[in-house]
């Protein structure tokens, strides 16, 4: 920031003659100790004292600055030449022989005395700007924290309260004008000061508080304002820097929650897409039974036997079964997804609940032989019934789908430390090793390609998002039944320890 | 007796089609993928194989191709509409013609029926085509709406040819290009202009056409002879 300094060197001098009171103290202090000095040793000669003055400047210069150097070389002059040269306790100088130890006595009392109190000062400075940039360092660690737009403001002002001890907060222009961001309200003096800065970024004044508007790319004009709670004590570059850092987090939450969003949108774009697909896919086939039966019921009808119209009649049903639990799968899956399950919960007895899907898959198992096996009929657990329900189907049908006639579909509930474990074997064709795990991930279908594969690929993604919604597990291992095929095992709460 | 055999996985389609091919006088054989379909085409020789693109084991365009390496049966696809890039590859591999799924069973019968006519039409080129007011004399090239004359530029009578002699079914835009062009990757511009025009002469209402059938995305259908 340039403001109110045209002329380099004055701005300079300004900057390097200050002198605090301290400052004038040890001058006026190593002055007195170097006239006392200069005068112990003038019997040995003129040129003696005046090394000592020399040596007096160089110390105030380099105890209190320049300032104190220029100060005490014109005040050891004025000593020296009043009291110490021929004639003395006058101004005047008696010979051309006193004159030149007199001038050669000044240049080096002045250049060593400015020289240290050049050095004070930059030592001074670099002290400073050392402290500016740890709490610049400070600042900016604390600011990453912010991740989200909503958070920097909350942080910034955090922030800059404990490391730069001034209040702070920002503003950001609407429809309505300048709006304070902060949570907490905001003053009157604070508003009228931002809209101040944020028509005239240039004006100061003699307001306590200081203002940056912030160099935003596609964002409203926004106004950081601040208020020393010691004043003097913030010079303008170091707010330009804060000012700069706060614009950048901003930024930088802006661009991150951009990112999120997009992440977000295109997640969801994916599974809408691999959802559509999933519809055409499965849908078509029950569709086209139902079409091809009902058709060949209509047209054909008196060229069927008995025994055929009833069979199709019955394909009729059982693919209507099919498409409603293909339409249950997209919702929950889509519910899921919303991050919900399915509610209310109730106290459901697992057994019952599995001889009720039993009850319902059997009429699909064709030559499977399919079996319950629950030694204790009574264990509670905490589910919905139509999600509990549906993700047994789910399970069922896979183990009917991918095996043949003969086959076996076992179902065995057992209480397990504490747990209630359904397991599901059956004696198919199995899942090959590798594929164990991602059986459970939403579209997968195992050793098929995806356009072939009869399952939705949804199913066991339901049973592993409901199960673990409830506090349990599920798993897949090979083998299920007589040495082959697959077994499903799900590990839910009791009812009862859950209220425990 | 005509000899079907359905090459399909899923049980729920084999369930159907079998009684109601074989109420309709068709013996049916069923295969459950692509590698014992092509066994069975070599054992039973069928007249007619239909044909589900979705196969557990191998690609249906690899099965049209490895039985049209053999024979000259014809192959009707069996196909989910998302499939559309899938249908024209197994039509351009050499299936004759394909169904939607879903489809009514009457859609079914029909593509049967033309194909088998169309197969059997192979051995003795037909002379004639007539379906309702239309009537084709092939070896005068004399084509005839109610009994009038009507009167084709070659290209259009060559296009009106090739739709003819495979009534009833589909025939890619492909082949009519070749047909009509010489080259199947002519624009399908050039195509759909010369079909505006053969409705003009042969449709009673050319906007609503009851003998010349779009079919979206693949090509067009001439009725089947009545």
């Amino acid at each position: 920031m340039t403001t109110g300094r045209p002329n380099p060197l004055i701005g300079f001098l300004t900057a390097r003659l200050h002198l605090d009171r301290a400052g004038l103290l040890r001058t006026a202090i190593v002055l007195t100790l170097s006239a006392m000095a200069a005068f112990a040793v003038h019997p040995l000669g003129e040129v003696a004292s005046a090394l000592v003055f020399v040596l007096g400047i160089t110390v105030a210069g380099a105890l209190s600055g320049l300032a104190s150097a220029l100060i005490a070389a014109l005040a050891a002059f004025l000593i020296y030449n009043f009291y110490l040269t021929e004639p003395a306790l006058t101004f005047r100088i008696a010979t051309g022989g006193d004159l030149a130890p007199l001038v050669v006595f000044n240049l080096c009392a002045l250049v060593s005395g400015v020289l240290a109190g050049q050095l004070k000062d930059h030592a001074l400075a670099a002290r400073s700007s050392n402290l500016q940039l740890n709490s610049l360092l400070a600042l900016s660690q604390e600011l990453q924290s912010a991740a989200r737009p909503s958070d920097v403001v909350v942080t910034v002002e955090r922030a800059v309260h404990r490391i730069l001890g001034a209040r702070a907060t920002l503003f950001q222009a609407d429809e309505d004008g300048l709006r304070c961001l902060s949570p907490l309200p905001c003053e009157a003096r604070w508003h009228d000061f931002a809209n101040g800065i944020a028509h005239a970024p240039q004006v100061s004044g003699d307001s306590p508080l200081i203002g940056r508007r912030l160099e935003l790319a596609n964002a409203p004009v926004t106004v950081l304002v601040l208020e020393p709670l010691r004043p003097g004590k913030i010079k303008p570059a170091f707010i330009d820097a804060v000012a700069n850092m706060v614009a950048l987090t901003l930024e930088r939450a802006a661009l991150s929650e951009q990112i999120t969003e997009r992440r977000a949108v295109a997640r969801a774009e994916k599974l809408k897409s691999a959802l559509l697909a999933s519809v055409s896919h499965d849908f078509r086939t029950p569709l086209t039974a139902i079409s091809a039966s009902a058709s060949s019921l209509i047209a054909y009808g008196e060229k069927l036997d008995a025994e055929t119209s009833a069979r199709l009649l019955r394909g009729v049903v059982d693919e209507c079964e099919r498409l409603n639990r293909y339409t249950a799968n997209l919702l929950e899956m889509s519910r899921m997804e919303a991050g919900g399950i399915a509610q209310p919960l109730q106290i459901l007895g697992a057994a019952e609940m599995a001889g009720a899907a039993l009850h319902r898959i059997r009429p699909r198992a064709g030559g499977r032989q399919v079996t319950l096996h629950a030694p204790d009929p009574d264990l509670p657990v905490a589910a919905n019934p139509a999600l509990f329900e549906l993700v047994l189907l789910n399970i069922l049908d896979n183990a009917i789908l991918y095996s043949d006639e003969g086959a076996r579909v076992e179902i065995a509930i057992s209480a397990e430390d504490g747990a209630c474990r359904i397991d599901i074997a059956d004696s198919g064709q199995g899942i090959p090793e590798h594929a164990l795990q991602r059986v459970f991930e939403r579209f997968y279908r195992a050793g098929r390609p995806d356009t072939t594969g009869r399952g939705s690929g949804l199913g066991l993604a339901i049973a592993k998002g409901f199960v673990e919604a409830l506090g349990g597990t599920i798993h897949a291992t090979i083998p299920g039944l007589d040495g082959r095929g697959t077994r499903i095992t799900i590990r839910l709460p009791l009812a009862e320890a859950m209220q425990a | 007796m005509t000899n079907i055999l359905l090459v399909d996985d899923e049980p729920a389609l084999i369930a159907v089609l079998e009684p109601v091919l074989g109420a309709e006088g068709y013996s049916v054989a069923v295969a459950s993928g692509g590698v014992p379909a092509l066994r069975m085409a070599e054992d039973i020789r069928p007249d007619v194989v239909l044909l589900d693109l979705g196969l557990p084991d191998i690609d249906g365009k690899d099965v049209i191709r490895a039985l049209r390496a053999t024979s000259e049966v014809p192959i009707i696809v069996i196909s989910a509409r998302h499939q559309e890039g899938e249908k024209i590859a197994a039509l351009d591999h050499g299936a004759d013609d394909y169904v939607n799924k879903p489809f009514e069973i009457g859609e079914l019968m029909a593509r049967i029926r033309a194909a088998i006519r169309r197969s059997s039409s192979l051995k003795n080129t037909p002379t004639t085509y007539r379906s309702g007011p239309l009537e084709i004399d092939f070896q005068a090239r004399r084509v005839s709406l109610a009994g009038d004359v009507v009167k084709l530029s070659p290209k259009e009578y060559d296009l009106l040819r090739t739709l003819a002699l495979s009534a009833g079914q589909v025939v890619t835009h492909k082949r009519l290009l070749a047909v009509g062009w010489g080259s199947d990757t002519a624009d399908s511009q050039y195509l759909r202009v010369y079909i505006g025009l053969l409705r003009q002469k042969i449709e009673e209402d050319p906007s609503d056409p009851r003998l010349l059938a779009t079919e979206p995305g693949v090509g067009y259908r001439l009725a089947s002879a009545s």
